[in-house]
């Protein structure tokens, strides 16, 4: 028998009684289909991260803390701590342990890294338009963020310059005639000057100029989305925020940003130079792969679950078939007496199982990305429940997923098959015909 | 007479073993040539039945040999065996053994699909031996829409499709009455004449045994008698008339 034939035969053998098909189908079909989501799904989360790393930018930048801080280090402990008046005042209001200036100089001296800018938070209280408007300002971008900034006008603020960015949402507070931000060009805020009113520790105001050098999108890391400032704009802002008393108070920090010269040659050495200075530093991948590793998680346990599926629906197909091995007896021993030898028996009876296990996945996994691509658009689309999510992707089509899955469920379904074609394959001819 | 087409020697079948030990066939050696009719005769249980599945290759002796065109087979290995069945033997059941959920066609070509065909040349062979049987306007029905004549013409266009050069027909008129019977002998008869296809009958009947060429009678397990020379054949009419049957199971419908 021609392997063709073999293929329609068992096609034929299958179709014969579809309620039972339907019903052994139906098994697979659960299975492939809560493969075909979940694989959708954790591709689609991991996509959306790795697009927020991406919108990071620079990935040669390592974020360094106190190892305290991570909850790493040598005294932690839910017990007492010793007293220590050099490390005491060098905690936030959180009670987070901070850089010093010191620890600053300690990490620029490590190989590798050719700038450190300690992150520390300004918190303005407006924003003063050319026309005198003033607008609530309590959040200013990260400068040391302003590599992973997507712009749609200008350029990221100079260092050295006091210089900003604003928010492409910003755009209508310098143009009164446009209460739309879409309908302001860009381009036409560039240059503008700006003020930037801010409190000191006295509660006494002041204002800092700035020019307006570029206009931003907010991305998926969320960057973009407030106005930034230039390094040395945001020293200026911290200076006054952090004067009016008189009193000299040492500099502290949450973090600092390290740019390295070369990751992939100094990540190593440079963690484990911060390691012994009771520091830690972590990069934007590592950030993100702590997120992926529970999202694996995740996928890995509903993986499990879709296959303990799959292996009930192959008790299934082993019922099916040794039901149909017993009712086409006679049938079997017509083909053996008519010269159909016991390896073709068996081949047609398991190519019946992977019929059957590819009409499941077909439909399994078919059914699984529509729901996949249909759930996406409606969810994430706008108007969605997340639509207001930039950038979120719950589901992706992944080819290699798909056929993967297909081959494992066929896989799986030849295995269930080879039991009842075995038994077929093993009747004698004899026997079969006399069979009633 | 020509070479013989299926020889055996000393042929024996035992079934069980100790207290349940049946010999089903006790040492037989005999010949059947090449385009001869032979009737293998006798009650049930005297090891007719297991004979013929042993001439057929379609069960293997527990000593002795079959013999195929003077080559054993015995002793060949199954996949061989199983094409060898394919290619030379033709086979007619009593109770036809037809796939009720196939068409007439592929009923008949099936020999050809497990033999590797191709499905046009296969087709095409199929409606040739059923235009010869005269009923390939029935070849798109479905098997279980026939009367039991056509069914059992159905089974010799079945038998006849891979050209054999032996047909077995167990009991080939034990479903049908006295009528249909002798037009399927007719139609065996003149296929065997015609065609010169050696057939062997296996048969409790009288009538269909004495139109072979020769009778061997088993009993116990032994050939018992061997009888040469048709019986009566002035009585019986051998032209191969195909319209005839089928004819009345129409009359019964009408």
């Amino acid at each position: 028998m021609r392997a063709l034939d073999v293929t329609r035969t068992a096609l034929g053998n299958t179709m014969r009684s579809k309620l039972r098909t339907f019903l052994t189908v139906i098994a697979i079909v659960i299975g492939a289909f809560t493969l075909a989501v979940t694989t959708g799904l954790a591709a689609g989360v991991n996509q959306t991260i790795e697009d927020m790393v991406d919108g990071y930018g620079d990935q040669d930048q390592i974020y360094v803390m106190q190892a305290s801080a991570m909850g790493q280090g040598e005294d932690t402990g839910p017990g007492p701590q010793e007293y220590d008046p050099d490390t005491a005042g060098q905690q936030s209001e959180f009670g987070q342990a901070m850089l010093t200036e010191e620890d600053i100089e300690t990490i620029e001296g490590i190989d590798g890294i050719t700038n450190v800018d300690p992150i520390f938070f300004v918190s303005p209280d407006y924003l003063e338009a050319p026309d005198g408007g003033q607008y609530l300002l309590s959040e200013l971008g990260l400068p040391a963020d302003a590599s992973g900034m997507e712009l749609v006008a200008g350029e990221t603020p100079a260092r050295d310059s006091m210089e900003i960015t604003v928010p492409e949402t910003w755009l209508a507070i310098f143009d009164d005639a446009d209460d739309d931000y879409e309908d302001v060009d860009p381009e036409s805020v560039l240059g503008e000057t700006v003020e930037l009113g801010i409190s000191d520790m006295v509660r006494e105001s002041h204002t800092v100029e700035a020019e307006v050098v570029g206009v931003s999108v907010q991305n998926l890391a969320g960057i973009g989305g407030s106005p930034m400032p230039s390094h040395a704009l945001n020293d200026e802002l911290y200076e006054i925020q952090s004067s009016g008393l008189d009193v000299e108070q040492d500099d502290a920090f949450v973090q600092a940003a390290a740019d390295v010269e070369d990751m992939e040659a100094f990540e190593d050495s440079i963690k484990e130079a911060l390691q012994e200075e009771g520091l830690v530093g972590l990069t934007v991948e590592d950030f993100m792969g702590i997120i992926q590793t529970v999202i694996d998680a995740i996928a890995w346990v509903l993986y499990g679950f879709a296959v303990i599926a799959l292996i009930a629906a192959s008790f299934g197909i082993v019922n099916t078939l040794l039901m149909s091995v017993q009712e086409r007896t006679r049938e079997i021993g017509l083909m053996k007496a008519l010269g159909m030898s016991g390896g073709r028996i068996f081949g047609l009876f398991s190519m019946e199982a992977v019929m059957i296990g590819l009409l499941g996945s077909l439909i399994g996994v078919g059914g699984g990305v529509l729901t996949g691509v249909v759930a996406n658009a409606l969810l994430t689309g706008s108007g969605g429940p997340l639509g207001d999510v930039g950038g979120l992707i719950l589901y992706a089509v992944s080819p290699v997923a798909i056929l993967s899955i297909t081959g494992l469920v066929v896989g799986i379904a030849f295995l269930a098959g080879t039991l009842p074609a075995a038994r077929a394959a093993k009747k004698d001819p004899i026997e079969a015909l006399r069979y009633e | 007479m020509s070479t013989p087409v299926l020889e055996t020697e000393n042929l024996v079948k035992v079934y069980g073993r100790g207290a349940a030990r049946f010999d089903a066939l006790k040492g037989l050696t005999f010949e059947i040539h090449d385009g001869e009719s032979v009737a293998i005769v006798g009650k049930s249980g005297s090891g007719k039945s297991t004979l013929m599945h042993l001439l057929a290759l379609l069960d293997e002796p527990t000593a002795g040999v079959v013999a195929l065109e003077g080559r054993p087979v015995s002793q060949l290995d199954p996949k061989k065996v199983s094409r060898l069945r394919n290619e030379t033997f033709g086979f007619v059941f009593q109770q036809f053994f037809l796939n009720a959920n196939q068409s007439v066609l592929d009923n008949v070509t099936l020999p050809l699909k497990i033999g590797g065909w191709g499905r046009s040349q296969r087709n095409e062979r199929g409606m040739e031996v059923l235009e010869q049987l005269e009923i390939a306007d029935k070849a798109k029905n479905r098997a279980t829409d026939l009367s039991g004549g056509q069914k059992q013409r159905v089974c010799i266009a079945r038998a006849l499709v891979n050209r054999p050069s032996v047909i077995f027909a167990d009991e080939p008129t034990g479903n049908l009455d006295t009528a249909t019977s002798e037009v399927v002998e007719d139609i065996l008869f003149g296929l065997h004449r015609d065609q010169g296809i050696t057939l062997v009958v296996v048969t409790h009947d009288e009538d269909l045994a004495g139109r072979c060429e020769r009778r061997l009678h088993m009993q116990d397990g032994l050939i018992v008698a061997e009888e040469h020379g048709v019986i009566t054949p002035g009585q019986l009419d051998t032209t191969f008339d195909p319209a005839q049957l089928g004819l009345e199971d129409e009359e019964d419908r009408a």
